[in-house]
């Protein structure tokens, strides 16, 4: 009896997932948990395993359709096995009846909010990244960059005429540039260097055809597919549609040094030798965020919404590329159990084994690029957030010590915040207030 | 205070003024001497008026394989300058009518560019908030022993000449070297061109170079020659490390053109080699400061200049505009004519562009064979892209080729495809089918 695999749910908000490539054929054999294919929500890109064992019959979608959450993907069964009696189209639990019209905030349920609870319409404004196969069509064919349309289909979708808008303020293309554009995937300029402001096939990429025939050949081509397409095109709308610039600041790390110094040496049977520079960081971030409620907030352009929850996105570097995981509800953990909820996160991450709900709901997100030497960077806002922090290395500075100079520890800091949803000095004032808990880190844990 | 000031009447000034006039704008051109500039004056208009008149004659002494028998045809070259100084004072007349119906303020002087977006001319002031430089070139004469000699021109003194000599000698290969000696031979006057490279007319492709030399009968060609000395008739230069002598009554001095930048160097303009630099806007270093045409040494041809103008002027109005250089076309006058526009197969290999061409002989386009005979050199040769087939180039020689280029350049501008190419109607009987018939002409792959 032939069985169906089922695009799984992947989340409460998440109604579609795209398929972005097959990792097993019609006629191969599969068992139970082997990953048959990855999908991407519009958060992040997941293996889907298999949850039933047999040879592939049929494989129902091809890469790139968007397939319902709990729509059979696959048909698994005997060889030669016939299937034609399958029903695919009907599932025994209709997405329509989870549809919400949340698609890119999910906030746990006890998350208190001011001044007023989100309404359906400000949601409806996020772009869910999801595309009619018309609208995708047709952006192809002229070359539009479709993550820059703007969706007034349901839900957000882009549909045809979210692209006909857009390409009404485009320049005409040569049909040779036109022929590029869909060969190179390249995405062409509103205007181009032809005459009349005509977009040319030169202008489709950088790199010029004539001169520089020799380099072409040694190049390599990286597909933009999986997460880095989210993180591009996330960061891309982060800088396209907030006010974000950077605040710098430092922080006297002696005391830092020295209590993490004394929790590594500490005894093992009290469980705080794993704790880290960047937990005890975070820890004094968190603390500092419950009495800035300003700056623990997100901005939804018609109205900002402040959390008293701390909801932390701790940027992690992995082999896949850039992924938030975020920590929730920590404001009021200990720095045992922050340490121990941040490394469990992290491993989940490194085995990627986590959810596409860990990877979103954040309320203030840290950065760390320290350990790799960094003194000082331009964290980019993870909109809504309004702030990131970024956390620098930890430098000598001379300071002033009775009439003698003496040289002490600092950690690097940067602020980025945006300043539609607040004004420079509340951002200054909490970076100044992490500067002095960071400090007094000693005394804020004894809180 | 006017809107824009322009320096020099050319090409590049005249129609900048006579667009920016359109535009709304309030204009003041500057010229020290003639309103058209070298253009209308000293060179493509005079040039092509008497080189007409020689093609005349040496077409109706040729004239009897094509039922015509013109007898005691003679050359009168009083008659031919005389029609070429009318042609230029019409011409030039028109240019004063265009500044006045376009309400343009036209001073007659020489202009020193100020500080401040300033001119002096005369000692008076005259403020713009927009300068437009288009001062153009001059002929550059090499110093070698005797070239200050009497009997030594340039393009500017030999249109005045008053009597036709026994023979010429013509140094230098390039456009109007060619040309002249084109009008000369024409006349059955003995021609020499002593030529520093190894082939006539740098931008031409190098077969259609090797045809036009063929063709010109009555011209002896000395290529890789590098003038020595000049002693009174005699001419002395270097070949292949010996010196060699001709005799020859005039000598037309043809190396080249500078660009006129004197009095321009302690205005704080980036001037580099002689040349003032300036971006696709036509915009110097000096906020609202243009220069366009030869002054720039990009692409020193009227038509050019006067695409640089209209640049300049969009730039100051504030419509979008760049000058691109891809797709100049270019034509030289001489019998047979030859014109060109886009990449040569040379150029395309210089610089490592995969492409293939395809050549035509042109004796088989109808029009041309009822014309020309069916012996008469004619070539016409397309450059495509090998992967793209984007068309890059058209290079023709023969018949009336200067007509025909002006089709290419729109070919190429609007980066048409051999495929579109093929599309297109073109007029029969027409020598203009040979574009196409060389497009159908590229291999497919």
């Amino acid at each position: 009896m032939a069985d169906q695999i089922l695009m799984p749910k992947l989340g409460n908000s998440v109604e579609e997932c795209l398929i972005t490539e097959w990792l097993k054929n019609e006629g191969d054999t599969i068992t139970v948990g082997e990953v048959i294919c990855t999908v991407e929500t519009d958060k992040a890109a997941v293996d889907v395993e298999a949850s039933a064992a047999g040879v592939i019959l049929k494989i129902l979608y091809p890469v790139g359709e968007e397939v319902p959450v709990l729509k059979p993907i696959v048909i698994v069964g005997e060889p030669g096995e016939d299937i034609s009696h399958v029903d695919t189209s009907v599932t025994d639990d209709a997405p329509s009846k989870t549809k919400t019209d949340s698609v890119n905030i999910s906030i746990p349920g006890d998350t208190l909010l001011k001044p007023v609870s989100v309404s359906e319409t400000t949601i409806k404004n996020t772009n869910t990244g999801f595309s009619s196969p018309r609208a995708r069509n047709l952006a192809s064919a002229e070359g539009i960059d479709i993550s820059t349309a703007s969706g007034t289909g349901p839900s957000g979708r882009i549909i045809e005429r979210d692209i006909l808008k857009l390409s009404s303020g485009y320049a005409p293309a040569s049909a040779a540039a036109i022929d590029k554009m869909l060969g190179s995937g390249g995405v062409r300029p509103a205007v181009g260097s032809g005459i009349g402001g005509r977009v040319l096939s030169s202008d489709i990429t950088s790199v010029s055809m004539g001169s520089n025939v020799a380099s072409i050949a040694e190049t390599r081509e990286v597909p933009v597919k999986g997460i880095r397409k989210i993180i591009s095109d996330l960061m891309l709308k982060s800088l396209n549609t907030s006010a974000q610039l950077t605040l710098n600041s430092s922080a006297n790390a002696e005391n830092l040094l020295r209590l993490r110094k004394r929790l590594k040496n500490s005894s093992e049977s009290l469980g705080l030798n794993r704790i880290s520079v960047n937990d005890l960081v975070m820890f004094a971030v968190v603390r500092t965020l419950k009495d800035y409620p300003e700056v623990n907030a997100h901005f939804l352009g018609d109205k900002i919404i402040q959390y008293e929850n701390v909801n932390l996105g701790i940027a992690v570097d992995t082999e896949r590329g850039l992924m938030v995981p975020v920590v929730k509800n920590v404001q009021n953990l200990s720095l045992k159990d922050f340490a121990s909820g941040n490394r469990a996160v992290y491993d989940r991450i490194n085995s990627n084994t986590i959810l596409p709900d860990e990877l979103t709901g954040a309320t203030f997100t840290v950065t760390n690029l320290g350990g790799l030497g960094i003194e000082s960077f331009t964290p980019v806002l993870n909109i809504p957030e309004v702030a990131i922090l970024g956390v620098n290395n930890i430098q000598l500075k001379p300071v002033k010590k009775d009439d003698e100079v003496v040289f002490e520890s600092f950690i690097g800091l940067s602020l980025t915040f945006n300043h539609q949803a607040m004004d420079g000095a509340p951002a200054a004032r909490y970076l100044q207030s992490l500067s002095h808990n960071i400090k007094d880190i000693d005394l804020l844990i004894a809180i | 205070m006017y809107d824009i000031i322009i320096i020099g009447a050319g090409p590049g000034g005249y129609v900048a003024a006579e667009r920016a006039g359109k535009l709304g704008k309030s204009v003041l051109i500057v010229e020290k001497e003639y309103l058209g500039g070298v253009c209308l004056n000293r060179g493509c208009i005079p040039t092509k008026t008497l080189l007409n008149s020689t093609k005349l004659y040496k077409q109706a002494r040729n004239s009897a394989p094509y039922g015509v028998h013109a007898g005691n045809v003679s050359f009168d070259w009083e008659e031919a300058m005389s029609w070429k100084n009318e042609v230029v004072e019409t011409q030039r007349k028109g240019v004063s009518f265009l500044m006045k119906e376009n309400n343009v303020d036209v001073l007659n002087g020489i202009a020193d560019l100020l500080e401040g977006k300033r001119i002096s001319v005369d000692g008076k002031i005259y403020e713009g908030e927009n300068i437009i430089i288009s001062t153009g070139s001059s002929n550059f004469i090499p110093s070698v022993p005797g070239s200050k000699g009497a009997n030594i021109l340039t393009s500017d003194e030999i249109l005045d000449l008053e009597k036709l000599p026994k023979s010429i000698a013509v140094i230098g290969g390039g456009v109007i070297g060619m040309e002249f000696a084109s009008l000369f031979s024409n006349l059955g006057i003995k021609v020499d061109v002593i030529e520093m490279m190894d082939e006539i007319i740098p931008m031409m492709d190098k077969d259609h170079a090797r045809v036009m030399r063929r063709e010109m009968k009555g011209v002896d060609f000395h290529l890789s020659s590098q003038l020595l000395k000049i002693e009174g008739k005699k001419l002395t230069y270097l070949f292949n490390e010996k010196e060699e002598s001709l005799e020859a009554e005039l000598v037309l001095m043809a190396v080249g053109r500078r660009p006129n930048t004197a009095g321009l160097e302690n205005t704080g303009l980036d001037i580099n080699k002689g040349k003032i630099v300036v971006n696709e806007k036509m915009q110097t270093n000096l906020p609202g400061i243009y220069a366009v045409g030869d002054v720039t040494g990009l692409s020193m041809l009227a038509h050019s200049a006067s695409r640089m103008g209209e640049v300049a002027v969009n730039n100051i109005c504030g419509i979008q505009d760049r000058m691109r250089y891809n797709a100049v076309p270019w034509a030289v006058y001489t019998s047979p004519e030859a014109a060109g526009c886009g990449m040569t197969e040379s150029e395309a290999f210089a610089v490592g562009r995969k492409v293939k061409t395809a050549s035509v002989l042109m004796k088989h386009n109808g029009r041309f064979m009822a014309e020309h005979g069916k012996t008469a050199a004619g070539i016409c040769k397309v450059v495509v892209d090998k992967e793209t087939e984007v068309l890059l180039g058209v290079h023709l020689i023969g018949g009336i080729s200067s007509e025909l280029v002006a089709g290419a350049a729109a070919m190429i501008e609007s980066e048409l495809r051999v495929n579109e190419i093929k599309q297109i109607i073109f007029p029969h009987p027409s020598l203009s089918e040979v574009i196409r018939d060389a497009v159908w002409a590229i291999k497919e792959e």
